[in-house]
């Protein structure tokens, strides 16, 4: 029955939120530490978030050294306005909205420039995509990487046909795990837009996937 | 509830973002609508392919390619950066320069060609075509007009030492070119006994003229005359 699958709010969501709030402990204490001028600080600080700050940056501009650059760009802003950190939003959430900033002028340029085409989401090859993927593939049955690479190729052009609102507010939502109320902040966006624009944007990612799991295959 | 309102909330449910009541009523109306309920599992299933796909790393920290930027920014432009040499500075503008300069000397080569003194134009080797002589040079002579003053004579040729008595009579129309030093550059016989003109236009190409002349400057100038020779005897008395 469909409406027994309801997710509902669970220990393991509690559990969640206690480790978000320590890690966020930890970062203010960066941060605290950065300001005094300790550069090791810094460095652990991007250490932390870095793997974030690319993934999201990688999804979004879909391109391997595009998002290196902007990874880079985001770290500088973020160390240049780190005095100007008040900490009324998480940290975390700070480095969203820097790196989503980042992306869309990035993207933007080189629209400007008509090259927005030339870096979809597809040009991540295969071969990139295996460099850059944390997995153990080692193990895994030569027929089934093939099969999972395929969907992960179809997931990956689906994510490109949307807009890059979209393509935003649900790598935020359901890749990252923010809540509405974060994704609101990292956006600038009241919370009813974000619920609504969520909406769309799964929507959007249902009908650019198609049917789902493809026929014969696992999801 | 239609299954146009329960599929504006689907997406609300799978966040467990509805009042209670509301809830029941989606879930009652999923428990008996096919269509709405697969509407629902493929939501579900393009956001779980979406979370599905890997997290992707960087091979290498940035670690210290962002603390290196760090340390260049905060370093500052330096001494070499400010005190560095124009051409350093835009190193552009030299090449730049070059169709700039092109551009000067041709028009400065057109405007010495076009501001040639048109004297200068009869010592050539070989000289232009009358056509394209400048009027008023010995090979494009003018005519005695108001603008253009007639030569004057100042020394006759020596006419007195032509034997006339064994010329036969007749006329000669001849045209004299007066140059701008005033001596004679060119006789042409235009009509007239060539045996008689012989002798005659020798004369007439050592005559000297006070030259023609146009706005006070000496001119080349073409005259037309008439010679006629012809023995007078005095009539029969009886």
């Amino acid at each position: 029955m469909m409406a027994t699958e309801i997710a509902l709010p669970t220990d393991a969501a509690c559990g969640q939120a206690a480790v978000a709030s320590r890690d966020s402990a930890a970062d203010m204490a960066l941060v605290r530490a950065c300001r005094g001028g300790d550069q090791a600080a810094f460095t652990k600080l991007v250490e932390i978030h870095e793997g974030l700050v690319f993934n999201l940056a990688v999804r979004l501009l879909g391109d391997g050294e595009e998002a290196r650059d902007v990874s880079q760009e985001v770290f500088l802003q973020l160390h240049r306005s780190l005095p100007r950190f008040e900490g009324r939003s998480s940290l975390r959430t700070w480095i969203y909205r820097i790196v989503v900033n980042h992306c869309r002028n990035r993207q933007r340029w080189w629209r400007r420039r008509r090259r927005d085409k030339a870096c979809a989401l597809d040009d991540i090859s295969r071969a990139d995509e295996a460099q850059l993927a944390v997995r153990s593939a080692g193990s895994e049955d030569p027929f089934a990487q093939v099969a999972r690479h395929e969907r992960e190729e179809r997931v990956r052009r689906a994510l490109d046909r949307l807009s890059f609102d979209h393509r935003t507010i649900l790598m935020l939502k359901e890749v990252e795990g923010l809540s509405c109320e974060e994704v609101g902040e990292a956006l600038q966006l009241a919370v009813g837009t974000v619920k609504s624009r969520l909406s769309r944007a799964r929507e959007a990612l249902r009908v650019s996937l198609g049917p789902w799991p493809p026929e014969g295959g696992r999801p | 509830m239609t299954c146009h309102d329960v599929r504006r909330r689907l997406s609300p449910l799978m966040d467990a973002d509805l009042a209670l009541g509301e809830m029941r009523t989606v879930q009652e109306h999923l428990r008996e609508c096919p269509s709405c309920a697969a509407e629902l599992a493929s939501l579900r299933a393009s956001v779980e392919a979406l979370r599905s796909l890997p997290r992707l790393k960087l091979k290498d920290s940035l670690a210290v390619e962002v603390r290196h930027r760090i340390e260049v920014e905060s370093r500052g432009p330096g001494l070499a950066l400010l005190f560095r040499p124009a051409w350093m500075a835009r190193p552009l503008i030299f090449p730049s320069l070059v169709p700039a300069a092109l551009v000067l000397v041709s028009i400065l080569a057109a405007v010495a060609a076009l501001d040639r003194d048109p004297t200068q134009v009869v010592e050539h080797a070989v000289a232009p075509p009358a056509y394209l002589a400048p009027s008023g040079t010995e090979t494009n002579p003018l005519f005695p007009s108001e603008d253009v003053s007639s030569p004057q004579v100042l020394t006759r040729g020596d006419l007195d030492g032509v034997a006339w008595a064994d010329l036969p009579e007749g006329s000669l129309f001849v045209e004299t070119v007066v140059a701008r030093d005033g001596t004679v550059s060119d006789v042409t016989l235009l009509q007239g006994d060539s045996v008689m003109a012989r002798q005659i236009m020798a004369s007439l190409r050592r005559e000297q003229f006070e030259p023609g002349r146009r706005r006070g400057r000496p001119v080349a100038v073409s005259i037309y005359r008439l010679i006629s020779h012809m023995e007078v005897r005095a009539s029969a008395t009886t």
